[in-house]
């Protein structure tokens, strides 16, 4: 049973079995974390509500009891006796080794910038930012096109919701667009 | 209201330049978007939405339409040329449509996969109009019981959008019926998984999800093998499909428009198993049974018809009884809801102008897609020629400013990209994202009803089996679930 996915440049294949004991296990642990701490901590139902049925807490409970279904049932087919299969394929680990994982991540931190430039830097300057950098990260053929592009995008569509369609597009406290 | 006074009110309300302008954008945009593989007619659904915000409902929803119906026939052509779907449903083109390509036919494939679109379309069309409001003036007679036992047979169409596992699906509709749990308690007012965030308490933006699980996943695909798009284009070719080409092929394209429309009138079958089945329908009564799959033109037409008679029809359920039939008819439940209309038999008697300015668009689309696709064919090259890594950090900025536009609120953008990990996480685990999207909008529908029917009954559940209405949806769940299980064990793996 192969677990393929945090090894870099290893030959390891997923297969049905390996995903479903991986997935069993994490929905599993995810559904008793559910039911023991995150429903009675953070859903809140008003002390007078005798019946279970009208809670509020009753529909998480069910969804999270069929959850730990799910997961117990994905558990018994990754241990079930019987042939197993691999995926075709599949892209679980890549030639170029830990590249691909410095884009990941070179992508969440962009995500992350975004979220914290959008309010300060405004829509338009930060989206064009975006845009460069992720062109470049995607190693793109047409760096002048990529960089024309970014420029144009962004104001295209600023003019499209700030003028067409009345959105408060965030402006940022340094350079305001009319 | 009669039928006359009905068609009135539509052609009022669509009887103008903007409205069909709108439909013919979205046949355009649908159309480039559905030939660039990558980009499926999900997500140009999707991306279109925030630009409908400031348009009337009618042109809003013409306009994804338009889109929907532009994308299922642009899927086709890339799927010809560059052996790539450009969207699932245009799989069974592949069959004969690529081999055509290869000995140089690539014209003959592309024009057929257009006139058998276009006619399996206007079937489909004609279907929707005649059954959705025979269906909706039944559904009037519905209560809270009724709409919990449509809403829950209208869960088993999770098992058709759910592909190679049915465990995972399930898994994929359950987190999406959680996160649907999310914000203020609809009857007590409480707070449910808010962690005390006012951005919460109105629960997540559906488009923010929507846009998070079907866009960004694909641009975060990029970054993990940004040369995984490359493919080889094949030329058009010299040779056109012919009247007689049409003709031969005509009683393939009809049948698989019927089977089109019956499949894409149940819940959760969608396009691709009906091209299929269109395609070995085909196969198997025709005379040139041994030329399938080697470039027989009747296979392209024969699939095409069945993946583009299902575009009306899933319709049907989606404006008769406010469930989607696939995961484009949920989006576009969604844009109803963001325009305040809710699709469903009230909606034949409150929005009944809304509802013919529709069907008179959906006919008109039927011939505004023969144009666009016609050109759609001579211009794909430049299409294909479209950098993908160019496109889609344009994608990701267009999807910042979309989904911000819903609320003018930032924090959407970061739900947004939280979901956009979650929908990659899901797609490198073979998760699909289609059963989260149908349960996060059918989950809080479900749980109303359910409650309301507690409320109505003193919390006696013998309510929600108060009539033949109920009984025939618990019914039908009960057969829908019992076929699952038998087919899934007649694999031989089980539930896997």
């Amino acid at each position: 049973m192969g677990l393929g996915v945090s090894t870099f440049g290893a030959s390891l294949t997923m297969t049905q079995k390996s995903l479903h004991l991986r997935l069993g296990i994490a929905v599993s642990l995810g559904a008793l974390f559910l039911i023991l701490h995150a429903i009675p901590n953070y859903v809140y139902a008003p002390s007078n509500v005798r019946n279970i049925i009208l809670s509020p807490l009753f529909w998480p409970y069910v969804v999270a009891g069929l959850t730990a279904i799910i997961g117990l049932s994905l558990l018994f087919t990754a241990f079930r006796p019987g042939e197993d299969v691999p995926f075709e394929n599949e892209d679980v680990v890549h030639s170029d080794g830990i590249t691909p994982w410095l884009r990941l991540a070179g992508l969440g931190a962009i995500m992350l910038v975004t979220m914290f430039a959008l309010p300060r830097v405004g829509m338009v300057w930060t989206t064009m930012l975006v845009f460069v950098a992720c062109a470049f990260m995607f190693r793109t053929r047409h760096p002048i096109a990529a960089v024309v592009c970014a420029v144009v995008v962004p104001l295209l569509l600023y003019a499209f919701f700030a003028h067409v369609a009345g959105v408060a597009i965030p402006q940022g406290d340094f350079v305001r667009l009319p | 209201m009669s039928l006359m006074d009905s068609l009135a009110a539509g052609f009022a309300l669509v009887g103008n330049i903007e409205a069909f302008f709108m439909l013919f954008v979205g046949l355009v945009v649908g159309v480039v978007a559905g030939a660039i593989p990558g980009l499926s007619a999900t997500m140009a659904v999707a991306l279109t939405l925030p630009f409908t915000f400031a348009m009337t409902p009618i042109n809003a929803i013409l306009l994804l339409l338009g889109v929907y119906k532009g994308g299922i026939f642009g899927g086709s052509i890339p799927a010809i040329l560059i052996k790539t779907p450009g969207t699932p449903a245009s799989s069974a083109t592949i069959l004969d449509g690529h081999p055509m390509a290869e000995r140089g036919e690539a014209g003959r494939a592309l024009g057929m996969a257009l006139y058998a679109s276009c006619t399996a379309d206007a079937v489909s069309n004609l279907a929707l109009i005649l059954f959705a409001g025979w269906l909706a003036s039944f559904a009037l007679n519905f209560g809270p019981p009724e709409f919990f036992a449509l809403i829950l047979f209208s869960l088993t169409i999770i098992a058709g959008v759910s592909g190679e596992s049915l465990l995972r699906g399930a898994l994929s509709a359950l987190a999406g019926l959680l996160l649907a749990t999310v914000g203020l308690d609809l009857v007590y007012g409480t707070n449910r998984f808010t962690f005390g965030s006012p951005n919460m308490m109105g629960g997540l933006n559906f488009i923010a999800v929507l846009i998070g699980l079907f866009a960004i996943p694909e641009i975060i695909a990029m970054a993990w093998n940004p040369v995984a798009h490359l493919g080889k284009t094949r030329a058009l070719g010299k040779s056109r499909c012919s009247w007689a080409d049409y003709a031969k092929s005509f009683k393939s394209i009809i049948r698989g428009s019927m089977i089109g429309v019956f499949l894409g009138s149940i819940p959760g079958i969608g396009a691709a198993p009906a091209a299929f089945l269109s395609y070995s329908e085909a196969r198997r009564t025709s005379k040139n049974q041994a030329n399938f799959g080697k470039g027989e033109i009747e296979g392209v037409a024969a699939s095409e018809a069945g993946n583009n008679g299902v575009a009306g029809a899933t319709l049907i359920p989606l404006l008769a009884l406010g469930v989607p039939g696939d995961v484009i008819t949920a989006i576009i439940i969604g844009a109803f809801m963001v325009h305040g209309l809710q699709p469903g038999p009230m909606m034949f008697v409150l929005n009944v102008d809304i509802i013919y300015g529709l069907f008179i668009g959906l006919i008109v689309s039927s011939v505004f897609l023969l144009f666009v696709g016609s050109l759609a064919i001579r211009g794909f090259r430049f299409v294909a020629d479209v950098p993908k890594r160019i496109l889609m950090p344009g994608v990701l900025v267009l999807c910042i400013y979309g989904v911000f536009a819903v609320n003018n609120n930032i924090f959407d953008v970061g739900v947004m990209f939280a979901m956009g990990w979650v929908g990659y996480i899901m797609m490198r685990n073979r998760i699909p994202a289609a059963p989260f999207l149908i349960a996060f909008i059918l989950g809080p529908l479900l749980e109303d009803n359910f409650r309301q029917a507690m409320l109505m009954s003193g919390s006696d559940p013998i309510i929600l089996f108060r009539g033949p209405i109920t009984w025939f949806f618990w019914a039908l769940t009960l057969l829908t679930v019992f076929a699952i299980t038998r087919s899934t064990l007649r694999k031989k793996v089980p539930l896997s």
